[in-house]
């Protein structure tokens, strides 16, 4: 289909490509998945989050941090034995995946997540709302059917909580239009997730923001 | 639009003659009887079974109940499909009235969305009329309308009123003169022979040279595996469309 547009498919992958580059650089465990016998695709990663609980019953430890470990990694953390066990460790680590779709309606980077528990227990919307940043669940709260969704997912046909893609135009324009006056080039779908990602507990390292200034002007 | 009026009717009107059987491993007080219902069309399962609900929770125990949800020889409905869509993807070539299981327990996550409330049929409708409109008009006319006017078109099909859903939506259906159609046609071509739930492109209503393009037009582009080629003798393929907000 042509493309008269803004931020068209193409240049939707032109990005994702540029991102996953550096995404590999630095191990960030992004990968891009496309479907059979057709050109599209779409940005995925997976990560594990741990929560640990606050020991009521336990004196000492305390630990009241949440961290992006690996799996391995975590378990080795000092926790009390007791806590170590299957259930209790099974119910504090939460899986997310994250995709990042194109939506040729909105012209738009959708994303896409879903979350689960080791055991596989999938969280429920009313959970995800819970683990939202806390700076943004005021506006979240105002209107929560107008962001955060169940949805199905349009290449897997399966659950997935979406981030509404309707305002996206709104605070991307901004960017860009400034990095054309600052003349430093911008990666769209850098520019992007950093700003959508970390509602939805995502964090981009900085080294993306350098690596997107260094690539040749991405967008034009 | 005012000359499609009983095209318009007709398929607003379309029912599905549809029979509910409790799922046979549900705990019930005393036998549960078939329900027997006319489902429309255009509506979605968890906005129009209320009656069946209760029907069933009432030989049920309190603590024997969590969300229901529906399935049609093993497989389980998607709420969020329209009705017409359903029944003509699973059912259409077998005999009436729609056998549908109903269940209480053991909801599917990884296959379906919860339906929490009717606010969420209402989120998921409203966000299907918006992305039509973004695909129609840039979303301009979905925009411009007051959020009461979202309300008379969710209502309409709510409480089945096509005259109070048609004076909202048909300006979600109209272009200005001087263009030929719509910006692209809002469309999804649903099969049951693909891996991905349905396909979704941007297609225009008019060539590059200005001539229409036909539904032909629109399936040899985007789904050539579904038309024949032209010469060959083969079986017509069967095309059913669920004209609704989204689509002529």
């Amino acid at each position: 289909m042509e493309e008269d547009e803004f931020f068209g498919e193409k240049t939707f992958q032109h990005c994702c490509a540029e991102f996953i580059r550096h995404s590999q650089q630095i191990g960030d465990g992004w990968e891009w998945r496309t479907l059979k016998d057709s050109s599209e695709g779409y940005m995925c990663k997976t990560h594990f989050q741990i929560k640990p609980e606050t020991l009521m019953s336990h004196s000492g430890a305390s630990a009241c941090v949440q961290t992006c470990l690996p799996i391995e990694e975590a378990l080795e953390l000092p926790l009390d034995d007791s806590e170590v066990t299957e259930t209790t460790t099974g119910s504090q680590v939460i899986k997310y995946e994250y995709h990042v779709l194109y939506s040729c309606s909105y012209q738009v980077p959708v994303l896409y997540f879903r979350a689960s528990f080791l055991d596989g227990r999938p969280l429920a919307l009313k959970d995800i709302w819970e683990r939202i940043h806390e700076c943004y669940k005021t506006r979240l709260l105002q209107e929560p059917w107008d962001t955060i969704t169940q949805q199905e997912h349009p290449i897997l046909g399966q659950p997935f909580f979406v981030l509404h893609p309707c305002k996206t135009d709104e605070f991307m324009t901004p960017v860009l239009k400034n990095s054309q006056k600052i003349n430093r080039s911008v990666n769209y779908i850098t520019s992007w997730l950093s700003v959508v990602g970390p509602v939805v507990g995502l964090n981009l390292p900085l080294s993306y923001a350098r690596a997107a200034s260094e690539d040749e002007n991405v967008h034009q | 639009m005012t000359d499609d009026k009983d095209v318009l009717r007709d398929v607003w009107f379309g029912r599905i003659p549809t029979c509910f059987t409790l799922y046979q491993d549900e705990i019930t007080e005393r036998e549960a009887e078939p329900y027997y219902l006319l489902l429309p069309r255009v509506s979605y399962l968890t906005l129009v079974t209320d009656k069946v609900k209760k029907h069933f929770q009432k030989v049920m125990r309190q603590e024997d109940i969590s969300e229901i949800w529906f399935e049609y020889e093993g497989t389980p409905l998607k709420w969020h499909y329209p009705i017409g869509l359903l029944f003509d993807l699973l059912a259409s070539s077998s005999a009436l009235p729609w056998n549908i299981t109903v269940h209480f327990k053991s909801f599917p996550e990884k296959d379906l969305l919860h339906c929490p409330s009717k606010d969420a049929i209402e989120a998921h409708f409203m966000s299907c009329v918006k992305e039509a409109d973004a695909l129609k008009h840039k979303s301009q006319v979905i925009n411009e309308m007051q959020k009461k006017d979202h309300k008379q078109l969710w209502m309409g099909l709510q409480n089945d009123r096509f005259d109070q859903f048609w004076a909202i939506n048909r300006k979600l259906m109209e272009y200005p003169a001087e263009e030929n159609g719509f910006r692209y046609i809002p469309f999804r071509i649903y099969q049951t022979t693909t891996e991905r739930p349905f396909i979704q492109k941007l297609f225009r209503p008019v060539a590059a040279d200005g001539q229409l393009h036909t539904l032909g037009d629109l399936l040899k582009d985007v789904c050539p595996s579904a038309v024949a080629p032209e010469g060959r003798e083969q079986n017509e393929p069967r095309l059913k469309t669920d004209s609704r907000s989204e689509q002529e």
